[in-house]
């Protein structure tokens, strides 16, 4: 390992725009299991930026996050992506509970052929992990979904692909948690949810 | 021992000394006494004093003897012979007083002697009683160490015996208790003896019980096999009763069909008779209408009458319309007009006004003096006007920072110029110090002029005076005095090179300060000059401008801030630029995927609900399936059958026991009749016939009623 973290000193744009799509990857999969949007038994341990992720086994959502993020990084690398909003909407009412919303900020003037930039893997895995870390503990306050919910994923491109709206939650509470950067991305974290009607 | 004086005289010399008279004899028995004496001296070493009064005795006989002797021959007269004899009785006399004084003596020499011995003996004594007192006080320390080691051995088995005691009454207690413990547990098993007696009782009584109870069940089992070939009886009864229960059923559906088409046919009967009101009351309104279809020329004329009226009517809306239109158009190009003119008017003043304005213009030219023909020259005057304001502006504006420089650099200049105040007052009281330090050295050196004078004085006195050996210490002394003239010298000499600085220090400082001052001067009276230029007013609106610039530069601040806030709770709720950006998803994700399962999911429950209710339906109405097996269209199930089965033998049951009770009941009868000779029979509710056999018409019987 340490012969690898001396092979890796700069920061490409390819490999930011890897490292951000992974996080994508084990994020959305931390929040699937932390919201129990898919039961608890279906997803297996693995070991990422030096904590346990949860990531499922399920066959079909496997390939769509596959599906996505692959398409992402492609994106990453063209500085394409500004946005990737995680949403989770009820079954029965079609109604959005909740909105995971992560912006992307590119520097656009980086290329394929620049320069790579200086900054430490470990940095950027010691910040993706407090990311992880604080999605983990928005559980506390977030409120319990216990209607059949299942997820989608919209991603704000200025490009076409397959149009949908913008799927806002009318009555919300907003809160924004961690950012990291590569020194070629930079990722903020929010998360919006439906405000619970005080009895 | 000493002191003691014992004395030991042999009395046969003294006898001897007695009876001779002669003084050979006497020198004898002295040498005698005196070989006794050394004897008595050399036998006895612890006799000295002894002997020196024996000694002394001795001498004091030996000069009696002496004494005697010598009188004895003075005598030798007759008359004197009886002097003689007197004497001599006298003598003797006195010599035998001396012999009992002797005799006396020597008897309490010897007495004392006797003591002596006696007191040794007796400290011998006393000191063999000290040692066996000290023995025996050895021993009784002894005795009463040992009594003590006695005592406390004796204490400690007496501990030993008293614990002993107590181990004693404990093992006593316990063996008590023990015992005790012993009695109870003799006692209990007494107990227990009893009650397993008791109990080896009790299992005799139950065996006993137990062969009574089997022999019942003997008999109870042959009166269920009895009771079960009844049963069987019944059941067959049952299932007659079954059959024909459910022949009755059939009719009761075939009634029921009857009874559904009966009623159908008395809906069809009241909707004919519904119909047959309703032509009825259609021929009514046939005859009515018919009445009316005679007037209808009538109304065809009058329809076309009204027809051409309506034409005509609409051609005169129509132009009553378009002279509505033209009279609206007319009014508003009235109205128009009328402006027009109004503003005509008002031009026509503005008009003259303009002329006089213009007059006086073109009058300002005749005024003012300049080369103003048209109002081009004046716009033309005008620019320059502002030009030339634009530049005394600027001038303005550097002469004010100029000003500002300038109230900067007097300000410096003052202050600089308090510091050399300072620094001129500090420099005048230094150098007052130092001509005062320079007075103080003055005199100091006039002092030691003096000094060195006297001393030179009283260095040439002492050299015209004094010899040469003093001369190295007056030279080292003198050396010694000029080398501190020399210092002081010296030290005057710093001093006064000092002071020549500070007087050249001071002289500079006065030429700056002078300098300074007459700089200040001209400043002073350049800014008064530049301070006219500069008003009061101007500095006001500044201000002014100033703060009104700062009031609208927090206003936008604010309205900045309330903004980015905007902004940040857009982005937050997830707004985003739609010319710029568009949102996408794919199509197949979890969340259409689950809809579409959701939705399939619910038609399949509903069909099934359906399907399901139909079902009940069917089976609530309660045709056997089997004969209905086209309409269900089900498969008979296990489920069905078994309740079937249980349902048959719920009604073969019925029937044999209602068999079996018919008969039993008429075997009652009989045999009460055949007894008592009375038939009881049921005629109606409540009501009972008694009749008996021995009656004497076949007719005679009892009514009886019960009460409800």
């Amino acid at each position: 390992m340490a012969g690898k973290v001396a092979a890796r000193e700069g920061i490409t744009l390819k490999g930011s725009a890897s490292i951000v799509s992974e996080f994508f990857n084990y994020g959305i999969n931390s929040i699937l299991y932390q919201r129990g949007i898919y039961p608890p038994e279906s997803f297996t341990r693995v070991q990422k930026y030096g904590l346990t992720m949860l990531v499922t086994t399920d066959p079909i959502l496997n390939n769509y996050l596959k599906n996505v993020v692959g398409q992402l990084k492609d994106w990453l690398c063209n500085h394409f992506v500004q946005r990737l909003v995680v949403v989770i909407n009820s079954i029965e009412t079609n109604e959005v509970l909740e909105r995971w919303q992560f912006d992307i900020e590119c520097d656009k003037t980086m290329t394929d052929n620049s320069q790579p930039r200086e900054k430490s893997e470990k940095a950027i895995q010691d910040e993706i992990r407090s990311v992880i870390r604080q999605i983990t503990a928005t559980v506390t306050f977030l409120p319990l979904l216990d209607t059949a919910l299942y997820t989608d994923k919209d991603l704000e491109v200025p490009e076409k692909w397959e149009e949908s709206g913008p799927q806002f939650i009318n009555n919300s509470e907003e809160v924004r948690l961690r950012s990291f950067t590569t020194t070629i991305h930079k990722v903020n974290s929010m998360v919006a949810y439906k405000k619970i009607d005080s009895f | 021992m000493c002191s003691r004086i014992t004395v030991r005289v042999r009395p046969r010399l003294f006898q001897r000394l007695e009876a001779s008279r002669d003084p050979g004899e006497r020198r004898e028995i002295q040498a005698e006494s005196g070989r006794l004496s050394r004897r008595t001296a050399g036998d006895r070493m612890d006799d000295l004093g002894e002997n020196t009064t024996v000694f002394s005795t001795l001498r004091s006989f030996n000069n009696f003897l002496s004494e005697g002797s010598d009188t004895i021959p003075r005598t030798s007269e007759p008359d004197s012979v009886s002097r003689m004899l007197q004497l001599q009785y006298e003598q003797r006399i006195q010599a035998e007083e001396q012999a009992d004084y002797v005799r006396s003596h020597s008897r309490i020499l010897e007495v004392e002697w006797e003591k002596q011995k006696m007191e040794v003996s007796h400290k011998r004594a006393r000191i063999e009683l000290e040692k066996a007192a000290q023995n025996s006080s050895w021993n009784y320390e002894r005795e009463a160490d040992r009594n003590q080691e006695l005592i406390t051995q004796v204490k400690q088995l007496r501990e030993k015996e008293a614990d002993v005691e107590t181990k004693l009454k404990d093992q006593i207690d316990v063996n008590k208790s023990l015992k005790e413990d012993l009695g109870l547990q003799s006692k209990k098993l007494q107990e227990k003896e009893e009650k397993l007696a008791e109990a080896n009782q009790m299992i005799d009584v139950l065996k006993a019980k137990i062969s009574e109870q089997q022999q019942q069940q003997m008999g109870q089992e042959m009166q269920l096999t009895t009771l079960r070939t009844e049963r069987q009886e019944l059941h067959e009864q049952v299932e007659v009763q079954h059959k024909k229960w459910q022949e009755a059923v059939q009719k009761i559906q075939t009634l029921e069909a009857a009874q559904v088409v009966n009623a159908e046919n008395e809906q069809k009967l009241k909707e004919l008779e519904n119909k047959m009101t309703q032509q009825e009351q259609d021929s009514v309104i046939v005859k009515n209408m018919r009445s009316d279809l005679g007037r209808i020329p009538e109304l065809e004329k009058e329809l076309r009458q009204l027809k051409e009226k309506n034409a005509y009517c609409r051609e005169v809306e129509d132009n009553n319309s378009l002279l509505k239109e033209e009279l609206e158009s007319l009014r508003k190009k009235l109205e128009r007009l009328e402006k027009l003119k109004e503003e005509k008017v008002a031009l026509e003043l503005e008009n003259e006004k303009l002329l006089a304005k213009l007059q006086s213009w073109e009058n300002v030219e005749q005024t003012s003096g300049l080369n103003i023909r048209s109002p081009e020259d004046l716009s033309r005057e005008i620019v320059l006007l502002q030009q030339r304001e634009l530049l005394l502006k600027q001038q303005n504006s550097s002469v004010t920072t100029s000003a500002r420089m300038l109230e900067k650099t007097r300000q410096q200049l003052q202050d600089d110029a308090l510091n050399l105040r300072t620094q001129l007052l500090s420099e005048q009281k230094k150098r007052e110090q130092q001509e005062a330090n320079a007075r103080r050295m003055e005199k100091r050196n006039i002092l030691l002029i003096k000094a060195r004078d006297g001393m030179k004085s009283i260095l040439d006195s002492y050299d015209n005076e004094l010899a040469s050996n003093y001369s190295p210490q007056l030279n080292r002394r003198v050396r010694e005095a000029e080398d501190m003239v020399h210092a002081l010298h010296t030290h005057i000499s710093e001093l006064e090179h000092q002071l020549s600085q500070a007087l050249e220090d001071v002289g500079n400082h006065k030429l700056k300060a002078q300098t300074l001052e007459a700089e200040l001067s001209v400043l002073q009276k350049q800014v008064a000059v530049a301070d006219q230029g500069i008003t009061i007013e101007e500095g006001n609106e500044l201000r002014q401008k100033i703060e009104e610039l700062e009031a609208e530069r927090s206003h936008l601040d604010k309205a900045n801030k309330v903004l980015e806030m905007k902004l940040e709770r857009y982005t937050l709720q997830g707004d985003y630029d739609p010319t710029k950006t568009k949102v996408l998803h794919l199509s197949m994700n979890p969340c259409s995927l689950a809809k579409e399962h959701h939705i399939t999911e619910q038609k399949s429950l509903k069909e099934e609900c359906v399907h399901l209710r139909e079902r009940v339906r069917i089976l609530e109405e309660g045709i056997v399936p089997e004969q209905l097996g086209s309409r269900t269209n089900l498969p008979p199930s296990q489920e069905i059958a078994e309740m079937r089965k249980q349902v048959n033998s719920a009604e073969l049951k019925n029937q044999r026991l209602k068999e079996v009770f018919q008969k039993k009941i008429q075997e009652f009868r009989a045999v009460c009749y055949t007894l008592t000779g009375y038939k009881i029979d049921v005629t109606t509710e409540n009501q009972y016939k008694l009749s008996s056999m021995y009656a004497e018409h076949q007719d005679d019987c009892l009514m009886f009623k019960v009460r409800a």
